[in-house]
């Protein structure tokens, strides 16, 4: 019976697989009920660090500052990544294949990398500035949100360039048959083809720029600690329970708008099914 | 009779390559126009330069006497309708045919009557509230088609409108097209590649290759007169005796006969291909031929029963011709082997420049 082998052996492997990926997660939830001060021990059922979470002035600030940077950066990535998408889609122009390969490059670059390449370019540029016009700027809040500007701008035009490349690019022409402007024909006809896409790189902007700890710590100066740097200031001094509830919400918010970043790219393919 | 459309010297180059040719072509008003050719020949480019999807190289291309060679699509009087259709899909089937009036800025009161107007005139009244995916493809083709009429186009642009549609529907959209434009009266410029098509639908016809305009003229005469061997061969089917113009109205085939053709003004020497349809070729028995007709002996090759008629190959000592020969009772059948005469009338063949192509 080598089928029934092969079979309970692949269910075994995938079961492990399932058990290795999620295992600390369910870990993770679990623990940030307990009771117990000591990570890892069981103290009874509790939402203690739930309340903390909800008092701790240190962690409040740094989600409200978090949210300020993810939606700032998230509008302001969104609207050039989309602008950026339609240039590389539409038009036909000089070095294209290299502002092509340029746009995608940030999605690579590790993360340290991109990191270094930020702290170096906003010391200089403040530096600039300062013997230029002589203001004393300083790292904070402004360049975070540059620096994950520039990292979701590949993100979301990655995901816009799907959804056009799937668009039927007779539509255009047809509205433009039907004495559509430009501008009218990618209002009533592109834009609503392709906004699942820019919802999906929004939401997946939103995500990243919420999870991103390496850039921001880089980038960030007094004052502009986001929830996850803060997080991860935390656990050099100890491991402590309110770690875990801390970690629990931003799993649940970022597992959130992942799944609705999928709902929204999935929803209708555009001009896709009309000749069928 | 006005122009409708009238193209002077229209030259389209995408790059080094030559898609549209010097093309000079005048449409009347009022007329149903069909662009023929091959794939590759250049008709869609030359429909797409009337549109404005394309703008010309060279030429000038007026639309009921007005200059538009720069001017975008969105500021023409044409409406197309496109291959794939292009209904929008996330438009309802109201809203799509409503879309040109809406860009037109036209009052919402005249909007809504002459959608319901458009939508009743290819019958798909209660179709409104659905999305293009709902609907068949011979649907999709109607609201296609009230969405460029409903703008009422001086010129109303076809390409391959029916290439997407199976055999059974798209020979009843042909007689509903044809229908269609006597009751708008809008001039129809369609494209296809289909021959048949073209024939059925069209009051005239461009025949275009190699992105030149070879022909243009009514079915009849682009089928009985065509001017070179690339219409004859591909408007239907052809077979061509090679040969050259002995004196006016003589031609000296390649085996030495001498037939009377209509050889134009070409001068004798001129090398020449006869086009002889296989329907317009007789076949008798050796001998059974008409004496004071030009007659050629040969032996069936191969018979092919297709019905309604039998397609024989025959061959000669220089040739081989197709005939076909209607499926009455009273014409006589043959078989391979057998030895036959072929003759043909006068006015069944036409002469075209010879050679190549």
């Amino acid at each position: 019976m080598i089928r029934g082998w092969t079979a309970r052996l692949l269910g075994g492997a995938t079961g492990l697989v399932y058990l290795f990926l999620y295992a600390p997660v369910l870990l993770l939830v679990v623990f940030s009920f307990s009771a117990d001060r000591n990570v890892g021990r069981w103290g009874g059922f509790t939402l203690e660090w739930y309340r903390e979470f909800g008092a701790n002035e240190n962690v409040q600030s740094a989600l409200a500052i978090s949210l300020q940077v993810a939606i700032v950066s998230t509008l302001v990535a969104t609207v050039l990544g989309t602008l950026a998408a339609l240039a590389l889609e539409r038009f036909r122009f000089r070095g294209k294949k290299v502002f092509d390969a340029l746009l995608y490059l940030p999605i690579i670059i590790p993360d340290v990398t991109m990191a270094v390449m930020m702290l170096l370019f906003f010391t200089w540029s403040l530096d600039l500035v300062d013997t230029v016009t002589g203001f004393q700027l300083r790292k904070g809040i402004a360049t975070v949100v540059v620096s994950h500007i520039a990292f979701n701008i590949s993100f979301v035009s990655v995901v816009v360039r799907a959804r056009l490349e799937g668009m039927d690019q007779t539509l255009e022409q047809a509205a433009a048959d039907l004495y559509a402007s430009r501008w009218q024909a990618f209002r009533h006809v592109t834009l609503p083809l392709i906004l699942p896409g820019i919802v999906g790189g929004a939401l997946l902007a939103l995500t990243l720029s919420l999870d991103d700890v390496v850039i921001t710590q880089f980038a960030s100066g007094p004052g502009s600690t986001t929830l996850p740097v803060y997080v991860f200031g935390l656990i050099r001094r100890g491991v402590t329970p309110l770690i875990n509830a801390v970690s629990v919400v931003m799993l649940a918010a970022s597992v959130l708008l992942v799944v609705l970043s999928l709902i929204a790219q999935r929803s209708r393919e555009p001009g896709r099914a009309t000749t069928e | 009779m006005a122009s409708a459309v009238e193209l002077k010297g229209v030259t389209k180059r995408f790059g080094d390559v030559v898609a549209v040719d010097d093309v000079d072509l005048s449409i009347a008003d009022g007329e149903f126009f069909a662009l023929l050719g091959p794939s590759g020949c250049g008709k869609t480019t030359t429909l797409r330069m009337i549109a404005g999807l394309d703008l010309p190289s060279a030429g000038s291309l007026t639309i009921h006497g007005e200059e538009v060679g720069p001017l975008p699509p969105n500021k023409r009087p044409v409406n197309t309708v496109f291959q794939n259709y292009a209904l929008f899909p996330h438009l309802s089937i109201e809203d799509n045919v409503a879309f040109g009036l809406k860009m037109q800025k036209v009052a919402k009161g005249e909007v809504g009557r002459r959608v319901a107007e458009a939508i009743e005139l290819v019958q798909l009244g209660g179709m409104e509230r659905r999305k293009p995916t709902q609907l068949s493809g011979g649907q999709q083709q109607r609201v296609a088609l009230a969405r460029a009429l409903v703008n009422r186009p001086k010129v109303l642009l076809l390409d391959e409108p029916l290439a997407a549609l199976d055999l059974k529907l798209r020979q009843g959209m042909q007689n509903e097209l044809k229908a269609l434009q006597r009751e708008v009266g809008i001039t129809f410029v369609f494209v296809t590649h289909d021959q048949e098509e073209a024939l059925s639908m069209a009051d005239r016809i461009g025949v275009m290759g190699d992105a030149k305009l070879l022909q243009v003229g009514r079915p009849e005469e682009i089928y009985e007169q065509p001017v070179s061997r690339f219409v004859a061969d591909f408007i239907g089917r052809s077979n061509f005796l090679p040969g050259t113009v002995a004196a006016a109205s003589t031609v000296t085939l390649a085996n030495g006969a001498s037939i009377p053709a209509p050889t134009a003004d070409r001068a004798a020497g001129t090398v020449v291909d006869v086009s002889l349809r296989p329907e317009r070729v007789r076949v008798e028995q050796r001998d059974a031929a008409p004496d004071d007709v030009a007659r050629l002996d040969g032996v069936v090759r191969s018979a092919t029963f297709l019905g309604n008629a039998m397609v024989y190959s025959l061959g000669f000592d220089w040739l081989e011709l197709e005939a076909r020969l209607e499926n009455r009772p009273s014409q006589q059948r043959f078989s391979p082997g057998d030895e036959i005469t072929v003759w043909w009338r006068e006015d069944a063949i036409a002469v075209v420049d010879g050679g190549s192509g």
